[in-house]
């Protein structure tokens, strides 16, 4: 299972959100541990990509406090100058990769909120591309729905002990009277 | 021929073989009910299903007509959606779309919001029972659905019109309606009234409050959680978070950045944080495979707990509220089970359900436009083009910001605060001028009153622009930080007398009042646009005391603008006089006296001849002018779009301290009357009002002793 940053998390399986299964997680010695470094080798090669590589605006060729303006101005130029069919032939390779990179730094940066995100994960010195966010979107609403789904079964458990005798709040102190009320004949 | 069977999936194409109902609603095994839609035997074309299931979701063909609802056709009342499964639940809601945007496309109104909550609409009045559980929608503008769904959907082209279904929620209106709602940030702490009502009298209904990311920036809501909190009373608030924080009026270029802190902390609780600390956890776990894997396991495990129970919610639960989220807004079957289960539960104690909804959701010109097509005139369904009426004249709002950018070309210290109405306001194209010096506060009134005053400390100049409704948050905040202290701060109210469809909770009736019974502020109000400018001109001059102007909702009359637009201060403290005549005076105030014009100009076939003088000031009153009328005729009247308690309460608070109301002047006041006007349009509530020119004509003749005559004046 992939999370929002793109790193798998060893022994990547579903179940490892859930509380109680902490405590199964593969012993060494036990399951695939053959799995498990080759798991976290792919971590450490992946953040290291990330470092390396140069953010949307070095890319774009503006500072980082660019406004939408600057950002959509360079972005036309770059787009004209790295268009496939612009582009002599021997490089056409080359800047139609450079071309969605930057299509891709457009994308993420004229959007106020992604570009929000995008640079809080910059000044925690990661750069992701927009499409590992994207694939990452689709899996974040179902880490939402493991997240709201334990959040219910806590409720529920605190709530069987909500208005125990310890609880001084005015809404305890109101339902307790109430059902000592109701258990008078 | 189309068939439909009740509580089942809509028809395919392949007919005459019968529909394979999907997943048969229990009560229809018993009485097979089956409505076909007439088709003549001949038809040529096949009648085309405008709303269809795809993979991802119903995608709604809007290029047609208005699409057949089936399900929707069953539903009357919430009663009615007990029974629907899951998947008839989202073809419902999909059909609620499609009457949505045909609904608004024909009377105009707020689109948006109301797309973004169906399915959350749908899921509460599938899990909850109102009337007596009760559901409170912030603001209100987002309820559509809502009212569609409880019994108001054959009203719906009535809406927003004369004696027609509010725009808001409202009381009155029905029993389903749980509160009124119209200003933001209102829903928590009603909510709380009710749930806390309801335990005192040993009831036992549910209490849902929704409120949006942008209602949640004002200062009411966190006195209602934090009230909340403390109380503990069983109470679940659902925060519909559709990213916008701020109304989305948005800049002339594109979607404003989300104001404030608020909205960071809202994507840290989308953005998965916790998985941050999750994963750190898990790579020194993994480092230490194969050692001591208990206490790492142990040390994880906390972290999760800690994870899980939504610590990762930063205020709400140091507030006191259980946090559950997020959710995503647009599954309906996520949103039913969570709800189920709240409602399940024992005891909740006050309990926040985070979602996360998309404004405009279905309908592609929505989501697509810049201000998402929040608040619309009637528009062509198909492509979400609004037939926006022509005008030789803008409106009063654009005068006010065009003036206001010539003045601060001039003068560097001039700013402006606004309280997320940019585009309301008109302050969006101030602000595309001059970025650094327009500020945006969110909702928040109270604040932005008070930031004002302190940015006057200092030698700056700043304007608030608030809509005459909305300044009432912030009054203290007018008298003890501003008034008290003669801080020159420069109110301009927006949407300041009766405002159309929107109406008594937007309704500007009270600023004449409330202003000038302080004592050192500068009250004005202009009769036409160019007299707006210069206005603008004069509070920018006025620097030792605050200053306020109000001006209407509307378009302007068509007045000769100052060259440039820039305005010339006027003299404080004067007014003029516009026609001559004899006998009777009318003095008006701000707008009213096209009005009083027109009503001269009427007077004239009857062989009538009024003065009609524009007051201009309120406080301090042009003593001199109304001296003048006092002694040149025998009656006078003042006309206003106030309430009682303004411009004619001063006016004849002077005369009776001068002594002239001891000889023999008549004195006639007319002002709003003392109860609170349905919305509408302008032109009916005017009528409503009694201030239209016909009645003053009407008046001014009874006052001359010829009340027959009014009835030649046709309204």
């Amino acid at each position: 299972m992939r999370c929002a940053y793109g790193l798998a998390i060893p022994a990547s399986d579903t179940r490892f959100f859930t509380p109680e299964p902490f405590l199964r997680l593969p012993r060494p010695g036990s399951g695939n541990p053959s799995r498990i470094s080759i798991g976290s080798f792919r971590i450490k090669a992946k953040i290291n990509e990330a470092r390396k590589e140069t953010s949307f605006y070095e890319l774009l060729g503006i500072a980082e406090s660019g406004t939408l303006l600057e950002i959509k101005q360079a972005y036309k130029q770059l787009a004209r100058k790295y268009h496939p069919d612009v582009s002599p032939p021997d490089q056409v390779e080359e800047n139609t990769e450079r071309f969605i990179q930057v299509q891709e730094a457009y994308e993420t940066l004229s959007d106020p909120r992604s570009r929000a995100i995008y640079d809080r994960d910059l000044s925690m010195g990661l750069h992701l591309a927009f499409s590992a966010r994207r694939r990452s979107q689709y899996h974040e609403r179902s880490e939402w729905k493991n997240r709201w789904q334990s959040q219910l079964s806590e409720l529920k458990r605190r709530s069987m002990n909500k208005d125990a005798k310890g609880n001084l709040s005015w809404g305890a102190q109101v339902r307790r009277q109430r059902e000592e009320a109701s258990k008078k004949p | 021929m189309n068939m439909v069977v009740c509580g089942s999936l809509l028809s395919y194409h392949s007919l005459p073989r019968l529909l394979k109902p999907q997943r048969p609603a229990l009560w229809c095994k018993k009485q097979f009910c089956v409505r076909g839609s007439v088709n003549k035997p001949d038809a040529e074309e096949p009648r085309r299903i405008m709303i269809r299931k795809e993979n991802e979701g119903w995608k709604i063909d809007f290029s047609g007509e208005k699409p057949t609802t089936p399900l929707l056709d069953t539903v009357n009342y919430p009663a009615h959606l007990k029974n629907l499964s899951t998947q008839d639940l989202e073809q419902l809601a999909a059909e609620l779309r499609a009457d949505i945007v045909y609904s608004v496309a024909e009377t105009g109104g707020h689109l948006s919001s109301s797309l973004g909550v169906v399915e959350l609409t749908v899921a509460l009045h599938h899990v909850f029972s109102t009337p007596e559980d009760k559901i409170i929608w912030d603001v209100g503008h987002q309820a559509y659905p809502h009212k569609i769904l409880t019994g108001r959907r054959s009203r719906m082209h009535t809406m927003r019109k004369t004696s027609g279904l509010a725009g808001f929620p409202k009381r009155d209106e029905s029993v389903h309606d749980a509160f009124g709602a119209g200003h933001s940030s209102t829903s928590i702490s009603a909510g709380l009234g009710m749930a806390v009502a309801r335990d005192l009298l040993g009831n036992n209904n549910n209490v849902v409050s929704v409120i949006g990311d942008g209602a949640m920036t004002a200062g009411q809501a966190y006195e209602a959680m934090n009230n909340a909190g403390f109380l503990d009373s069983n109470l679940i608030i659902v925060l519909n978070d559709n990213r916008q924080v701020s109304l989305p009026t948005a800049t002339l270029d594109g979607p404003a950045s989300p104001v404030g802190a608020l909205s960071s902390a809202l994507t840290k609780l989308q953005a998965s944080t916790n998985f941050r600390k999750l994963r750190e956890a898990a790579k020194s776990f993994t480092k230490q495979i194969g050692g001591q894997t208990y206490e790492v396991a142990a040390r994880l495990d906390e972290y999760a707990r800690g994870m899980i129970s939504g610590s990762g919610s930063t205020f709400f639960e140091e507030l006191g509220l259980y946090y559950i989220g997020p959710v995503d807004g647009h599954n309906i079957e996520d949103l039913v089970t969570i709800f189920q289960k709240v409602k399940a539960m024992p005891v909740q104690g006050p309990v926040l359900i985070h979602i996360v909804t998309e404004k405009g959701r279905g309908y592609s010109p929505a989501e697509a436009a810049v201000d998402k097509m929040h608040g619309v005139v009637k528009f062509d369904p198909a492509t979400g083009k609004q037939h926006k009426p022509e005008s030789p004249t803008l409106p009063y709002t654009r005068y006010f910001a065009e003036s206001l950018i010539k003045e601060a070309e001039d003068d560097d210290k001039i700013v402006a605060i606004h309280a997320a109405m940019g585009g309301g306001t008109g302050l969006n194209y101030f602000e595309k001028k001059f970025p650094d010096r327009c500020f945006d506060v969110g909702i928040a009134e109270q604040h932005a009153v008070t930031f004002a005053a302190g940015l006057a400390t200092e030698g700056l100049k700043p304007f608030c622009a608030i809509y005459s409704t909305f300044l009432q948050r912030g009054y203290d905040q007018v008298i003890h930080d501003v008034d008290l202290q003669k801080l020159p701060v420069r109110f301009a109210m927006d949407r300041a007398g009766l405002v159309g469809a929107d109406g008594p909770t937007h309704c500007g009736a009270f600023d004449i009042t409330y202003m000038a019974c302080l004592p050192n502020m500068v009250i004005m109000a202009p009769s036409d646009e160019a007299e707006l400018m210069h206005m603008v001109a004069t509070a920018a001059a006025i620097d030792d005391r605050p200053s306020c102007f109000r001006f209407p909702r509307g378009n302007g009359i068509g007045a000769v603008l100052p060259p440039n637009n820039k305005g010339t201060p006027l003299e404080i403290g004067k007014g003029r006089i516009l026609t001559e005549g004899n006998r009777l005076a009318i003095l008006g105030y701000g707008s009213m006296v096209q009005q009083c014009l027109e009503a001269a100009h009427m007077l004239r076939t009857q062989d009538i001849y009024v003065t009609v003088a524009d007051a201009r000031f309120c406080k301090p009153l042009d003593t001199e002018l109304i001296r003048q009328l006092a002694s040149e005729h025998e009656i006078l009247i003042t006309v206003e779009e106030g309430s009682i308690g303004g411009f004619g309460s001063h006016v004849s608070h002077f005369l009776s301290l001068t002594g002239i109301l001891d000889g023999p002047l008549k004195l006639r006041s007319m002002m709003l009357p003392d109860r609170y006007i349905e919305h509408g349009s302008p032109k009916d509530q005017i009528e409503e009002a009694g201030l239209s020119s016909r009645h003053i004509s009407a008046t001014v003749l009874s006052l001359l002793g010829k009340p027959k005559e009014a009835l030649h004046f046709k309204p």
